[in-house]
């Protein structure tokens, strides 16, 4: 979609989620409780279907629109598997399939196919307890399984989330076709969605931390008229615009190299960089805030917690940093400068 | 929520900038190993004319300039490529460094006639290099409280006082000094002007300050009633503030900010061999992660200059993770070629230059704006001060 297109879905899906997916809402869905009538309404926006072609029903949009949409959600801590379900759909179109509306997830992992059945288990998949069908790439296979089909064990993340382990016992998958994708492309694509995300989350925290310093008065004024608390926001700043600036950095690369490889380091760095700055966004925040930010009742804990468990998801920084590290190793001193000013593994 | 947004809009070089590069990379591929290895490791700070004229006969130096200067009206974003392959390949790139940076820029916006014929062609020949004179023993971080008094006199200025930390001056031309023209020390930035000082000048003297490592980079240089002409005022009286804040955000958000060090992770990739264990190349490929990422912000903002904007928080940014980096980078090497190195023999040289590298590590966040200024501009664009 064009710029101005973009934008305008950005601003009402901004608008929809400030008013749709405040704090009790996200509490709720802690607590076990899905929020049909907010999917619902998701759906009716179109968003799960933002980067399916309009041939197949979707919005239309591209990779990087689909990735600019989850940024967004991620500064609202929007509880269901927006992300999951997007790209999974963005896959399922890819391969020639029309998706099916309901709430999805990813199962990527160590999976078996054979003769249209899976085999195999995959532990913490986001969402694994609501989500209808789980979307996976096995080999050159692009499978889609129903949950009927699925064994899932529910392992809330420590962000309230409902994750899960997941287990296909011969499980009969409702679509397999060839996959558009290679696996660890797919994981790939799972990367830069999280590191948006992510993008998305420390952003809401420093907004959350600097307004909070105007609001809150000890010693007969605002504590963000003590440089000590500046110095503190500002250092926050530099990483909350770290993060931002790789992961859009990758979501580029990612959308302007195609589908199949774009942008493959460029996610790599983007999502070891933003899983590494994680705990020093949190950190810096919930200190900045006092024992007030620490409690339940405040909104902040719903976007530390997801960066926590974010930078787990889909490769943490030493998962990416490894991948990095032992192709640059692999290509020798030499080449150091030439690949990294590429944004490629080996130049 | 209303604080300003932190974007840095990907950005990619353009094609020319690219091919420039390309050019860049086969000339410093011949060049250099010609050079002794320590003093590539210092790179920026290391000065060497011979390797500057021949930047400068290539047409590298002040690219940005008019044709009538010596420049080649290319593109900020040529030079932007320039000053990266020279870092990424620790070219000694010292002498002609701020000259070209800032002192060259300065003279072409605020200069009179006289000025930018007589020295922007040598600088582009790589034969004209410049100290920053702003710096006093008593003003650091707070610049507007410089001391130095220029006073009218017949044709020029008669100027005294005392400038610090002045780099390369025992070695440079000229030297560009923020000095007091009217006012009084307390009148802050009112009344401040930028001189044009020829280093031989009579009644200026330079005397070493030695660095903690040992190096005579910087210098005192003391003004004991020299004379400047008035041909030598940069601009007009009383805009030297002006003209310091616009030359410290051409100072802030460039690749030497995080790039200064770059050796170090290049021989941290020698020591580590081809195969290095996970431990230690997820650690390295962290640290290569963290580089990527500053240089993907340092070209956004190189990009929204090119763009007219003056985004000067996010230069700021850039400064203070970059140099923080900087100093990490060492650190974390040294740790990791220790314990994963593959040869003894490789791993003593490697301490030795990480050990270099730590000593001069302090410097990269107090130069060219210290780390509690940069946060304070950043509290600012924040909306907290």
């Amino acid at each position: 979609m064009d710029r101005e297109t973009r934008d305008m879905l950005l601003e009402t899906a901004d608008r929809f989620f400030t008013e749709r997916c405040g704090r009790a809402v996200v509490n709720e869905v802690e607590k076990g409780v899905w929020p049909a009538d907010l999917w619902k309404e998701i759906e009716e926006m179109g968003l799960p279907l933002i980067a399916v072609p309009e041939d197949k029903n979707g919005v239309g949009g591209t990779l990087a629109d689909m990735l600019a949409l989850l940024r967004l959600a991620g500064s609202h801590a929007v509880p269901v598997p927006l992300a999951e379900t997007a790209l999974g759909n963005l896959l399922i179109a890819a391969a020639g399939s029309e998706p099916k509306p309901g709430p999805a997830t990813l199962a990527l992992g160590n999976l078996t196919v054979s003769g249209g059945r899976l085999n195999g288990k995959i532990d913490r998949v986001p969402f694994a307890s609501v989500a209808e069908r789980f979307v996976t790439v096995v080999g050159n296979t692009l499978a889609v399984v129903s949950a009927a089909s699925a064994k899932v064990d529910g392992q809330p993340s420590h962000a309230g989330e409902p994750y899960g382990t997941v287990t296909f016992d011969n499980a009969a998958a409702e679509f397999s076709g060839a996959s558009p994708v290679s696996a660890d492309r797919a994981f790939e694509l799972a990367a830069v969605m999280r590191a948006m995300q992510m993008a998305g989350a420390a952003d809401k925290v420093l907004a959350t931390a600097v307004e909070y310093s105007k609001q809150r008065v000890q010693f007969g004024r605002p504590i963000s008229t003590f440089q000590a608390i500046q110095h503190m926001l500002a250092e926050l700043a530099s990483y909350v615009a770290a993060t931002i600036a790789s992961a859009e950095a990758a979501a580029r690369d990612a959308d302007e190299g195609g589908l199949v490889d774009g942008g493959r380091f460029s996610i790599a760095a983007a999502k070891s960089q933003a899983s590494d700055f994680a705990q020093r966004i949190a950190g810096i925040s919930h200190q900045s805030m006092g024992a007030m930010g620490f409690t339940h009742e405040h909104i902040l804990h719903h976007y530390t917690r997801r960066l926590w468990v974010w930078r787990r998801d889909y490769g943490s920084e030493t998962f990416w940093g490894d991948k990095i590290g032992a192709a640059y190793a692999k290509a020798g001193p030499e080449a150091l400068w030439a690949s990294l000013s590429a944004s490629k593994y080996a130049a | 929520m209303s604080i300003p947004k932190l974007e840095f809009p990907p950005f990619h070089l353009p094609a020319e900038a690219e091919a420039l590069r390309a050019e860049v990379r086969s000339f410093l591929k011949e060049t250099l190993p010609k050079v002794k290895s320590e003093d590539r490791f210092a790179s920026w700070n290391t000065f060497s004319p011979e390797f500057s004229k021949a930047l400068g006969k290539k047409g590298w130096i002040g690219i940005t300039w008019p044709k009538q200067y010596g420049g080649s009206e290319r593109s900020f974003l040529d030079r932007y490529v320039i000053t990266e392959e020279l870092l990424g390949n620790s070219a000694p790139a010292g002498a002609h460094w701020v000259a070209d940076r800032q002192s060259g820029p300065l003279l072409l916006r605020f200069g009179n006639e006289e000025q930018r014929q007589a020295i922007l062609p040598r600088i582009t020949k790589g034969e004209c290099y410049f100290s920053i004179g702003m710096s006093e023993p008593d003003s650091g971080s707070d610049l507007a409280s410089v001391r130095t008094r220029a006073e009218a006199v017949p044709g020029g200025f008669r100027v005294n006082g005392t400038k610090v930390w002045t780099s390369g001056a025992h070695r440079n031309n000229y030297c560009i000094a923020l000095v007091r023209t009217s006012g009084q020390h307390g009148d802050r930035h009112k009344g401040l002007s930028q001189l044009l000082v020829d280093l031989k000048t009579p009644g200026v003297t330079i005397r070493p300050i030695i660095n903690l490592a040992g190096r005579h980079d910087w210098n005192e240089v003391t003004f004991t009633d020299a004379f400047i002409p008035e041909s030598c005022l940069i601009g007009n009286e009383g805009d030297g503030w002006l003209q310091v804040t616009s030359e410290l955000a051409f100072e802030r958000s460039g690749p030497e900010r995080f790039m200064q060090n770059f050796y170090i992770l290049r021989e941290l990739v020698r020591v580590l061999g081809r195969q290095p264990a996970k431990r230690a190349s997820s650690i390295l490929g962290r640290l290569v992660a963290r580089l990527w990422t500053l240089r993907q912000m340092s070209v956004a903002v190189a990009g929204m200059m090119q763009g007219g904007k003056s985004p000067a928080i996010e230069a700021a940014l850039v400064k203070d993770l970059g140099t923080i980096y900087q100093q990490d980078l060492p650190e974390i090497a040294r740790a990791i070629a220790e314990s994963d190195a593959t040869t003894e023999e490789d791993l003593a040289d490697f301490l030795d230059v990480a050990q270099y590298a730590t000593m001069m590590a302090p410097s990269y966040t107090i130069q060219g704006g210290t780390t509690q200024v940069l946060r304070g501009i950043v509290a600012r664009g924040l909306g907290l001060r």
